[in-house]
Formats: C-alpha cells, structure tokens, sequence
C-alpha cells in the first residue's frame, strides 16, 4: 500500500466511520447489513455440517479383509440387504428407507467405543444403501438418559434413535420420550426376527402391552477365570488338604470368596484370587448386589411396596461380598470397569465377573482395532475359561434397546434404520466388530460358525453367554430404577468403607421407601407387579424354571 | 385552523414510511438498546422466574402433571441427611482449599517479589495448572492415587522405606485429602498471582523508612505488607471462595461423590438430585437454598471489600 492509498483508505475508513458515530446517513446500511450478517448464520450452520458429514462418511467406512469371520459377516449382511430374502427385515428395510435418501437421523450412543459401530460401519453403510445419513450424538451413560429427557421437556426434537437401557423404558414410555414401534413392526418387519432373539431379551422393550424398541446388547455378566490355576496341581493338593474338597470354579458364592482368598494365600502378589469394580459410580456395586441378593433368595420388595433390603439376605448378601473384597487385588474399592479388565487381561487376577466384551479382550480379539489399543494386550489369551456366574443367577446388566424418540421429524426412517441395525444378519456382524461394545444377543449371534470361530474358544464363550442367559436376572424394569439404583451404589461403597451392613441396608431400604412414595404406592406396586412377570424378574422366576432354556452345544 | 373541505385522501405509501422514520428517529436509542434487553430477559430473567416457579411445583419428569406442592420441594432438601451433609462438606472443604492455598499463594508471591534469574520461567511453570480444565485435573490426580496402578503409594513407600497401602480415594481421612490436594495443585497459583501483583504495588519507599528506623522484616511484614496487602488479600479470598463452593469437577472425576455420599458437595448433591435422579424441583429448590446461603457469605465479604481502603 503506497502513501496515496494509504490516505485514501484512510480517508474512506474515516467517513465510514463517522457515518456510523454521527448516526445520520446509514442506519438502512446498518439495518441491511445487520441482516445479510443475520441471513448469513443459518447458511453457514446449513452448509457446515453437511460437508462434514459427507467428508467423514467418506473417510469412515471400514470394511474387514473379506477373507475374515469378520469380512464374511459382513459381506453376508450387505447381501442381505441388497439381494435379499425379499422377506427379510434387513432388504425390507433397506427398500422403504431409499425413499427418505438425503435425510440425516440424529442417534445417541455411549461416549466412546459404543459409537464406533455407528461411525465406522453400519452407518456408512446404511448411507450408502439408503442415502440416509447419521449424526452420531457421543453421551455419558448417564447422559443416555438425561439428555434425551431434557430434549423431550425443550421439545427441541434434537433426536431421533436413542440407546437405553431396558429398564429406563417404564419411565421413557410414560414420560412420552419414547415412541411405540408396533404399526411399524405390522408394516415392515419381519415377524420371525422375535424369534431369534433369545427368550430372556425377547420381551425386554414391551411395557404396558407395546413394543418400545429393538433389543441390541446382551450384557449378560459371566465369570472368566484363569483355567490354568486352576489346572495347577500344587494348587490343587494344597486346597484339598485345606478344605478337604477338590478345587473347582465356584459355583456359589461363599465358594467364591473363599477360593478367591485361597489364590491370594498362595499367589500374592503375582496373582491375586478376584477383582471387582467396585469404585462408587463404576456401576458395578448395584448389579453385583441384585444378583447376590436374588441368588440368595432375597426379595425386593413386599405386598406393600415396602423394601425388603434389611433382611437377613441382605446381610448375607453384603458379608460375602465383602469377603470377596477382602481376597481381592489391593486397591479393589477404586477399580471401575476398564481399570478392572487392565489388571485381569495383565495376569494379576484369576476370576473376574463383568460384561461379554471380556472374553473378546482375554483372547486378544478385541485389541485387533486400533481403536482399542489402549486396552492392554492380554497375556492370558488361551487360558480363561467361561462360566455362569457363581450362585447361578448373573445379572443382566443394563444392554441397550434401540428406541424411536417421540419427537423425531423422521420416525418412519429412524424406525427402519433400528429394524435394519437390529436384523440378523447385519447385528451379527456389528457384534463381531472387535472395538465393538455391542454383545450378542440373539441365537443365530451364538451359533454363528462365524463369530465360533473368530478365536479358539469363542464357542465355548458363546454357549456360555446362551447358559447364563437362561437363568440369567434382569435389573429392575419400572419406573424409578435410577433412584433405586443409586442407592444401592452407594449403600455398598459406603459398607466398603467402614459402615456397618445393617446400617447400611436400612438407609438403602429407606431411600427406596421414598422413591416409592414419591412416585407413588400403588402405581409401583402395578409396575413392579408387571415386572415381576417377566421371566429373569426373579430367581425363581428365569427362563429355565419357566421351561424356556435354550439349550446348545 | 382552516376546516377540512372535501374528501380525505387515504394515506400514501411515502407518508407511512415517513412517519416510521420519523417514529425510528425518535426512538433510535432504544431499538439499540433492545436486542440487549430482550436478551437479557430472555436468557437471564426468564429462567430465574421460572426456577421459582419450578421449585414451587411437582416437576418431577416420572411424576405426572406440575401440580402446585407449596414448600414441599424445599422441605424435602430441608429434610434430606445427604443434603445436609454436602453443605457442610462444602463449607469445610471450601475453607480448607481457600485458606492452604492462601498460605502457599502468600509464600509463593513474597518469595518471587523480587527479581532472580529464571524467575520468568519459574512463574510460568507455577501458573500453568490455572489453565487446565479441573476434569483434566481431577482425571490427573486420580490416576496418580488410585490403587493399584497410581504411583503414590509406591512412591511413598520408597520414601518411608515400607509398603504403604493407602486408599487415597476410598479411605476417610485419605479422600478428603485427595481432593484437597487436587483443588490447592490448581487454584494455589490464582492467589499467588493476584497477592503478587498485591505486593508489587506497594510503595518501596514505605519499606525504606522502616528500614531507617531499624525496623525488622517480620514487623515490616505485619505492619506495612499486610495492612497495604489487605484489600488484595480481601479480593482474593472472595473471588476464590466464589469458585471453591462451586467444587464439582474434580469429585465427579475423582470419587463420584462416594464412597457412599461422603464426597457430596452441594453441587455435587444438586447435579445427582436433578440430572441423575431427574428431580428437577427438588434440585431447583435446593439450588436456591444453596444461593441464599452462599450470596449471604459472599454479600459479607463484598461489603468489607468495598469498604476496606490500604492503611
């Protein structure tokens, strides 16, 4: 810029600018420009997000060697979408969905791995078979909950699918967040997909006589154990001189703690006998708890909706548990979820109990991607063995169902997206995805040859899942299971640190009484009553007393 | 005034426009200044009003309808231990965090008032946890203390020469602590900053008389350093009691309010009461239960602030 330009800009700027201090000649400037500022935002906002997600769409899918269980798997749910069988849910879904091309679906997921399945293959994929696209909404489990509420109370509309747990349904359904499927499951679906889902999920998204969405995560808790301390036979001669019995996998819980304190006598501190996470808010605590205190006949509640924590079950239940605490790897208290697969897949802990995602990490399957590279490898890969759970009742802990939210500007494409996500062939192969959280869950997932021979004993672990399924226990299905559940969170971290069971249980029990009342007597008393029907309500009350068991081998 | 004769013409486009500019002209100050009133109504007077509303009614998203409950929300906080409990909490760690980080902000700022080599360096590294996100910190120091990956009881135990085994995020006393240590590693530089530029202001010359008159540095301290410091000690101390009542992040990360409900702040207690539990009334309530309390201290400490001159 030369002096001449310089004094012209200057000179323009200063009229500019006094135009704008004196207030005289330009206020329709101001008010033009003002708007075309005002018009430019929402073009902005429109064009920035749709040539983000077409640049991450591009850059996302992520296909496995089709030489691979996993290639094959998905091969096979691509053909079954495109080629058919014209009457399968997947093709169907896909043929009606082309009609809504161009829309995007808003879907919430877990933060974190939960939603890779979503960002790197079934949603890349659904856009490209429909041209439907997806805006991944990454939530806290917490979250999961709340956000969607709080959209519903805005009536912002700002999602389409949500992941729940099952038993927030009750509260979904009634507080209107939530949409019921049943016209569109009569309009597209195909019929015999129940049927496949194994008994124990097959009813979780029905509430008050509707279906509210697809059951997609079977998070059926089950015991991994290092098969060879077991094995070992100084081991072994030392617990049967001890005990006077043979040493085995526990099969119920005080054998638990004990074999778990026998390990630790032997092996600490190379190996310990347990580990739990136990860390409050992890949220071990209250599903440990629910299956103990059902294994060992506790029950939850009266005629009167009155608790029944501070029962003789309930001291029972949290004396063993702190025994087993008391055999466990040091800093047990503080462990959450992944804290506690760090320490079992390092060869520190001989048993552990937690969600499927363990058997695929013990076996190195899982830290096959990338995006799981953070969990460590497994040094114990080969020797973890698979069992129900001790006391033979294990919790099914939270799963997910995909559901349609009630404010959804595109629920009929949102509905075809979960009945495609959810089908057979192609859940078979998200739940094979190795970063995937996404647990199998139905009965093709635990007889695919496929996914049986992914490592060398994932049939075992697949049939383990089925056995535990049958006479597996389900969380609380009604309203208020939060707040119940958040009792008995902290309830046990406070007895783990220092405060008498008794005591303890009295305040938990309380608390329910409360949450009871709030939400009132007798409308609890139906909800539980119909919960209660439920097969897995119960330890008396599972798919194998009730003659359902799905046998395999 | 001559009488109107004939008929009256409608009026013409140009004439209404007139008048609105006219009208615009008059009033152009105050269609400036309405965007800025309009906001504020609407993001700042609006909700206030409507959390009184909400506090005063079930809104209780399990819970049909939003049925007038009268002080029932409030009674219901009035009457929960946990709630109870969390406000001591808050009060107890609150004057933990601010007076810790009070003595070592002191210390800090009296020991780099004066200028040495590397002193730059030095106060960048000391200011550098204020602009970490306190979930980062939080996230931090828990995977320095937590059992049995976190280094610190390894590193203690080569220090004592033994095995140390404490829980640091699970075991009373330990808990506490932990968090204490947490808040005093981030917010220590905040005060040092602010009683540095305290003592930097302070005239030399004051100290230079004292020093003609034989006066020796603790009784300079007490009498010049801390009297001139006060109105900067006073203003420290408010704004960072502002902040550590607030004290959420770091116990979210840290303890998750456990165990039990031992690590419960009051916002800890009203974040689980209104977006883990959902109830929105008895959060709203305890809220403004928790504001009466706090705007009583912090009107306190604004009053001395505004009426505290430098000796």
């Amino acid at each position: 810029m030369n002096e001449r330009e310089r004094r012209d800009f200057e000179a323009g700027l200063a009229e500019e600018v006094d135009a704008w201090l004196s207030g005289r000649p330009t206020r329709r400037t101001f008010i033009t420009r003002l708007g075309q500022m005002m018009g430019m935002l929402p073009l902005a906002g429109l064009a920035l997000p749709a040539w983000t997600s077409e640049a991450v769409a591009a850059a996302a899918l992520d296909l496995a060697d089709a030489s691979t269980p996993l290639g094959k798997a998905q091969a096979a749910a691509l053909k079954a979408s495109t080629e058919g069988p014209a009457d399968g849910s997947a093709f169907r879904a896909v043929a009606a969905a082309k009609q809504y091309s161009g829309v995007s679906l808003s879907m919430t997921f877990e933060a974190g791995l939960q939603a890779l399945d979503q960002r790197n293959f079934s949603g890349p994929v659904w856009e490209q078979l429909t041209g439907i696209k997806s805006n991944v909404v990454e939530l806290s489990h917490p979250d999961q909950y709340s956000k969607p509420v709080a959209e519903h109370i805005a009536a912002s509309g700002a999602y389409d699918i949500l992941d729940i747990e099952p038993a927030w349904t009750p509260s979904l359904a009634d507080g209107g967040v939530i949409a019921p499927l049943d016209d569109y499951i009569a309009k597209y679906m195909n019929k015999a997909d129940f049927e496949d889902y194994h008994p124990l999920y097959k009813a979780l998204p029905t509430y008050k006589g509707k279906i509210w969405g697809f059951f997609d995560d079977g998070d059926m808790l089950a015991l991994y154990y290092r098969k060879d301390i077991f094995a070992d036979p100084k081991l072994k001669d030392a617990y049967a001189k001890k005990f006077n019995k043979p040493l085995e996998v526990p099969k119920t819980w005080e054998d638990y703690a004990e074999v778990a304190q026998f390990i630790s006598d032997q092996l600490a501190p190379n190996v310990y006998g347990a580990g739990h996470f136990r860390k409050a808010g992890s949220p071990g605590n209250q599903y440990d708890f629910m299956q103990q205190f059902r294994a060992n006949k506790g029950v939850l509640f009266d005629a009167d909706m009155k608790a029944q924590l501070a029962s003789p079950q309930g001291i029972k239940t949290l004396e063993n548990m702190l025994a087993a605490n008391k055999a466990s790897i040091p800093g047990n208290n503080e462990l959450d979820a992944v804290s506690l697969w760090a320490a079992f897949l390092q060869g520190k802990v001989a048993m552990i109990y937690s969600w499927p995602p363990t058997g695929r990490m013990a076996a190195n399957y899982s830290q096959s991607a990338k995006a799981i590279n953070f969990i460590p490898q497994s040094s114990v890969a080969g020797k973890v063995g698979y069992a129900v759970m001790p006391g033979g009742h294990p919790e099914h802990a939270t799963g997910y169902n995909k559901a349609l939210a009630a404010d959804s500007a595109n629920a009929e494409a949102a509905y075809l997206f979960m009945q495609w996500a959810t089908s057979p062939p192609v859940s078979l192969a998200r739940t094979m995805l190795p970063y995937s959280l996404r647990d199998p869950y139905r009965l093709s997932h635990f007889k695919s040859d496929l996914y049986r021979s992914l490592w060398p004993d994932a049939k075992d672990y697949l049939i383990n899942l089925n056995n535990s399924a049958n006479v597996g226990l389900l969380d609380m299905i009604m309203p208020g299971w939060q707040d119940y559940a958040l009792s008995l969170d902290r309830m046990c971290s406070s007895v783990w640190a220092g405060t008498d069971p008794k005591e303890a249980l009295q305040t938990a029990a309380a608390e329910w009484d409360q949450t009871t009342e709030r939400l009132g007597v007798d409308s609890q008393k139906a909800a539980f009553a119909e919960y209660s029907k439920l097969p897995g309500s119960s330890a008396d009350h599972t798919i194998e007393t009730m003659g359902m068991a799905v046998k395999m081998d | 005034m001559a009488p109107h004769t004939g008929t009256l013409s409608p009026p013409r486009p140009a004439g209404a426009l007139a008048r609105l500019s006219d009208w615009s002209e008059r009033h152009f100050k105050w269609l400036l200044v309405a965007p800025a009133v309009l906001l504020i109504l609407a993001l700042s007077v609006y909700p206030l009003l409507f959390s009184v509303w909400v506090s005063f009614v079930n809104y209780d998203f399990q819970i049909p309808g939003h049925a007038f409950v009268g002080l029932k929300n409030f009674s219901m906080v009035v009457f929960d231990p946990v709630a109870r409990w969390s406000l001591v909490l808050t009060v107890l760690l609150s004057a933990a965090n601010v007076a810790i980080e009070f003595g070592l902000g002191l210390a800090l700022a009296l020991a780099m008032v004066r200028t040495f080599p590397g002193r730059g360096l030095v106060m960048s590294i000391l200011i550098v946890p204020l602009f970490i996100s306190p979930v980062i910190v939080g996230q931090a120091w828990a995977l320095l203390l937590q059992r049995p990956f976190g280094p610190m009881d390894y590193v203690l135990g080569k220090i004592v020469g033994h095995d140390v085994t404490i829980s640091w995020l699970t075991q009373t006393p330990w808990l506490y602590i932990s968090l204490i240590l947490a808040d005093v590693w981030q917010w220590t530089p905040f005060m040092f900053v602010i009683l540095l530029a305290g003592l930097t202001s302070i005239p030399p010359n004051l100290y230079e008389a004292a020093e003609l008159d034989g006066v020796d540095s603790w009784l300079a301290f007490r009498a010049i350093t801390l009297p001139q410091l006060g109105p900067m000690i006073l203003l420290a101390i408010t704004f960072r009691l502002l902040d550590a009542i607030k004290l959420f992040d770091t116990i979210f990360i840290m303890t998750a309010g456990g165990p039990g409900t031992k690590t419960y702040t009051s916002s800890f207690y009203l974040y689980t009461v209104g977006f883990t539990q959902f109830h929105l009334s008895q959060a709203t309530a305890g809220s403004w239960i928790f504001l009466i309390f706090t705007a009583a201290v912090v009107s306190l400490l604004v009053r001395r602030l505004l009426n505290t001159e430098p000796a």
